[in-house]
């Protein structure tokens, strides 16, 4: 009891240690935002799930590219999970060295509604990769992104 | 000095905690990831999870009220309840209830099934135990539960044993496997766990259904070749024989993803497979067919394409029931399709329910010949007449 009051009393002494890299969360009415193309370059959104089994290496994949275009793309980070699962996703993200980057969680308890406004053609199935270029065009990508499609990025 | 440093320590431990936690909603509220299913005196139960606890609820007046709720582990421990995972729950011939559920462990993808039951009508659960012989901190999640024409109580999940094996080898291992396990003693114990199939996808639901002689099969997704995800069939024998999985879908969606999509099944009296399932080689769609493990579906239909998933069926004489979710902008719409000459044609869809706040999976439960839709939203639990009486 004693220790849990201490670790209370420094959680709210630092939030911001607490909270380092935390999802913000993705609502319905953000989407438009989200999907809204960028000034310049291109904006990635690298969708992923707690259950997902592929998504780490996929997020890398596109990390990797980022860092390698860093004027050129903007790299972000949706987990169709829950916001209420936060812990879990900022831990997860924090472990795959994607800590740096914007993260979302969606702010509902189940994904279909948000993953139908994201890509009403994405059935939910993740890693789902979103490519919005500032002249409009958009290409969604299913599955662990491959060498090949990588090259055509950005 | 001591006190910051113990502070500090207390903190790290607290926040490790809750990061090992996938699944359990730390904001405390129930998660999505429900069950119901009726008794054999058609009162209704309704199991989910909540503040650390599988918690059970019942209703005699088909879903408009139900009871308090009952705590089926007494002690809090982590629990999955969102997605494809939730908790279950089946009947004994002697009105024994039993109750399972899948509990994350400290690494990602790491889980144990775990089991209760109860002897009293509800009143009171055994302390859980863990289904399988295997202890390692790996997946052993996504549990289903069923009870066969003998009273035995079965148990499948997936498991990835056997892609650890592989990985410690360095051999290539595609996906994850299905296990089941059985009781002959009323689910006091579990015989050590077989293996159903290697190459299972990692994150879909399996689904359990009795056939008419009494046995159990299960309908998965599967890994075949290079990451075609298809589903399989097998029945899983209690007498000591080992499982033979059969391919039973044949769409050739080939992908490196979790569609996070099971399957459906329910077998008619006359030994039909009535299944439904998700897939997207050609964009996303959801199909019933009649399995013939082995060989494509019979009497193959697309009933839907984007914005539909996780469909139900249902079977009883020559009736067969098709429940799925719709979604759009706006939110969820429950959609349903009765065939009455036991799946050869249906009836045009029809939404027999909305909802605007998110909703889990839909379940179809069969009542004296009537349909009935459990579904679970963030506003609270269904159970919606699949047709006007």
């Amino acid at each position: 009891m004693r220790c849990s009051a201490l670790a209370a009393v420094l959680a709210l002494a630092l939030p911001s240690f607490a909270h380092a890299g935390a999802p913000t969360s993705l609502s319905a009415a953000e989407v438009p935002a989200l999907l809204k193309p960028p000034a310049h370059g291109v904006r990635i959104i690298a969708i992923w799930s707690l259950d997902c089994a592929y998504c780490e290496a996929n997020m890398q994949a596109l990390a990797k590219l980022q860092h390698a275009h860093p004027r050129e793309i903007e790299l972000v980070t949706v987990a169709t999970d829950d916001i209420g699962q936060s812990a879990a996703i900022e831990a997860r993200l924090g472990a795959a060295h994607m800590g740096g980057y914007p993260a979302r969680a969606y702010a509902e308890a189940s994904p279909g509604r948000l993953d139908f406004m994201i890509d009403p053609g994405w059935g939910g199935e993740t890693p789902r990769t979103e490519i919005i270029r500032a002249d409009g065009s958009r290409q969604g990508i299913t599955g662990e992104i491959t060498e090949t499609q990588l090259d055509k990025l950005p | 000095m001591r006190k910051l440093a113990l502070a500090l320590l207390c903190l790290l431990s607290f926040a490790v905690a809750a990061h090992d936690m996938p699944g359990m909603h730390m904001a405390s509220g129930p998660g999505l990831g429900a069950s119901a299913a009726f008794d054999a005196h058609g009162r209704l139960w309704v199991v989910d999870a909540a503040d650390g606890h599988v918690r059970i609820r019942h209703s005699d007046d088909l879903g408009k009220t139900l009871s308090a709720p009952v705590d089926v582990n007494a002690v809090a421990e982590p629990i999955y309840d969102s997605g494809e995972n939730r908790p279950k729950i089946a009947f004994g011939p002697k009105g024994e209830l039993y109750v399972s559920w899948s509990q994350p462990l400290a690494k990602p993808w790491s889980g144990y099934v775990r089991f209760a039951r109860s002897l009293d009508g509800g009143a009171h659960f055994s302390a859980p135990i863990t289904v399988h012989h295997d202890l390692a901190v790996i997946t052993h999640r996504f549990d289903t539960l069923a009870v066969d024409g003998q009273g035995r109580v079965v148990l499948a999940w997936i498991d990835k044993r056997d892609l650890e094996a592989a990985k410690a080898k360095g051999q290539p291992y595609l996906g994850a496997a299905v296990f089941y396990s059985w009781s002959n003693d009323e689910g006091k114990s579990f015989v050590p766990e077989r293996k159903v199939m290697d190459n299972s996808c990692e994150c879909c639901r399996i689904t359990l259904a009795r056939t008419p002689d009494g046995g159990i099969a299960a309908f998965f997704r599967g890994v075949f070749g290079d990451n075609i995800r298809d589903h399989a069939y097998a029945l899983l024998p209690t007498d000591g024989s080992a499982p033979h999985a059969e391919r039973a879908t044949f769409s050739n969606w080939h992908i490196a993803a979790c569609p996070e999509q099971g399957p459906g099944l329910a077998i008619g009296d006359d030994g039909t497979r009535h299944a439904v399932w998700y897939e997207a080689s050609q964009g996303p769609a959801i199909w019933y067919g009649q399995l013939d493990p082995g060989h494509p579906p019979q009497h193959a239909l697309k009933l839907a394409g984007p914005g539909a998933s996780h469909a139900d069926v249902a079977a009883h004489g020559s009736t067969v029931w098709l429940a799925w979710n719709q979604v759009d902008a706006k939110g969820y719409s429950l959609m349903l399709r009765v065939s009455r000459d036991g799946g050869l044609h249906f009836g045009a869809p029809s939404a027999i329910a909305s909802s605007s706040a998110a909703v889990g999976s839909p379940q179809l439960l069969v009542l004296q010949d009537h349909a009935y839709v459990a579904w679970n939203a963030a506003d609270g639990f269904r159970l919606i007449p699949a047709e006007a009486r």
